[in-house]
């Protein structure tokens, strides 16, 4: 996803029915959060989803770990 | 107590004739300018500033061709063919607005038709929604709730843009050329379809309060974006030049789309391949 400056990922967390629990379902990267639910919205759109949440990659805070959350490496960071 | 509204109408045929052919009118121009906007998106799918903006430029060109054809459908009950409405008319009998006649060059030129033009269509529509012409009911939730995220995607657009000084003029230029067409979109105060749509209770307003629903919705937007000037000038200047109007044809200047987005709309180079 292109990251450019002025830009934040955001991450994508939806449910298909009111019993399901919230999952992440992915990433977008955007200027502002009316953006950000735009894409997510616009880019998710396999299901019919009952709900869908965005909410900023830096909003989330590590709790065991060092590493910044939803990195796949622990050298990398965002 | 009944359930029936009495004064509610099941099909076309149960409307006076100024209201059926303000209202085959008003679907028609929704529809025409609804597919000529998509085209518009497409052509942004792969040229947006960003990969998210190109996937959301080809959802709302999905959104806009759904919308166009669930209209062109609806005309079907006022005798209309929509196969020759959608594949088979010359330039000069599309309803589409001056707006929309030949392709957007630059992105923030897409961006006054995706925030200003598209929003006024939508206000129209939702004064659609308990249109005591009752076929039209089922058809305009799910095209409001795409609506509302096109909406969204003008204004986080508007909102990045303003950011610098450079957006800002680029974005002003943009949106001050879309300011007349959109409003007068609406046709005049005086008597005309608005006001007959209204009054049969087809439409819930006249030209005059669905242009001010439109701006009380885009107003406070360009505000947010730094525009207060261009609001200004706009909501005090309740004078629209209509000199070039046409008023059969909803559009400013009695063009049409050119002959390249034509081609594209009607489908000419695939017609051959028309199965039905």
């Amino acid at each position: 996803m292109g990251h450019l400056s002025g830009e934040r990922l955001y991450e994508i967390f939806a449910r298909q029915k009111r019993a399901d629990r919230l999952e992440h379902i992915g990433t977008v990267s955007a200027p502002n959060p009316e953006l950000a639910r735009v894409y997510a919205w616009k880019t998710y759109d396999e299901a019919t989803w009952f709900e869908m949440v965005v909410a900023p990659r830096d909003a989330f805070c590590a709790v065991n770990r060092d590493e910044v959350p939803f990195t796949l490496h622990p050298v990398e960071t965002v | 107590m009944s359930l029936v509204r009495t004064d509610s109408f099941k099909s076309a045929d149960e409307l006076s004739n100024p209201v059926r052919e303000a209202l085959a009118a008003t679907l028609l121009s929704l529809a025409d300018n609804k597919r000529i906007l998509g085209m518009r998106y497409g052509e942004w799918i792969l040229g947006a500033p960003t990969l998210e903006s190109g996937i959301a430029c080809s959802a709302m060109a999905q959104d806009e061709w759904g919308h166009g054809r669930i209209l062109y459908a609806t005309l079907k009950d006022f005798g209309l063919d929509p196969g020759v409405l959608e594949h088979d008319r010359p330039a000069e009998e599309y309803l589409s607005s001056e707006l929309l006649d030949s392709a957007v060059e630059e992105w923030p030129d897409l961006l006054a038709l995706n925030l200003l033009f598209d929003a006024a269509l939508s206000v129209q529509v939702e004064a659609l929604t308990n249109s005591n012409y009752e076929p039209i009911h089922f058809k305009t939730r799910k095209l409001l709730e795409e609506e509302r995220f096109h909406f969204e995607h003008g204004r986080g657009w508007a909102l990045r843009l303003s950011e610098t000084a450079t957006g800002r003029e680029a974005l002003e230029a943009a949106f001050r050329k879309a300011m007349g067409p959109s409003l007068r979109w609406f046709g005049r105060s005086e008597a005309g379809f608005g006001q007959l749509l209204q009054a049969a209770g087809v439409s819930a307003g006249t030209a005059d309060s669905l242009r001010q629903v439109w701006l009380d919705r885009v107003v406070p937007v360009l505000a947010e974006a730094g525009l207060e000037e261009l609001a200004t000038e706009f909501e005090a200047n309740a004078e629209l030049d209509w000199s070039d109007w046409d008023a059969d044809r909803r559009r400013g200047g009695s063009g049409g789309p050119d002959a390249e987005t034509l081609a594209r709309i009607r489908g000419d180079k695939n017609r051959s391949m028309l199965m039905d």
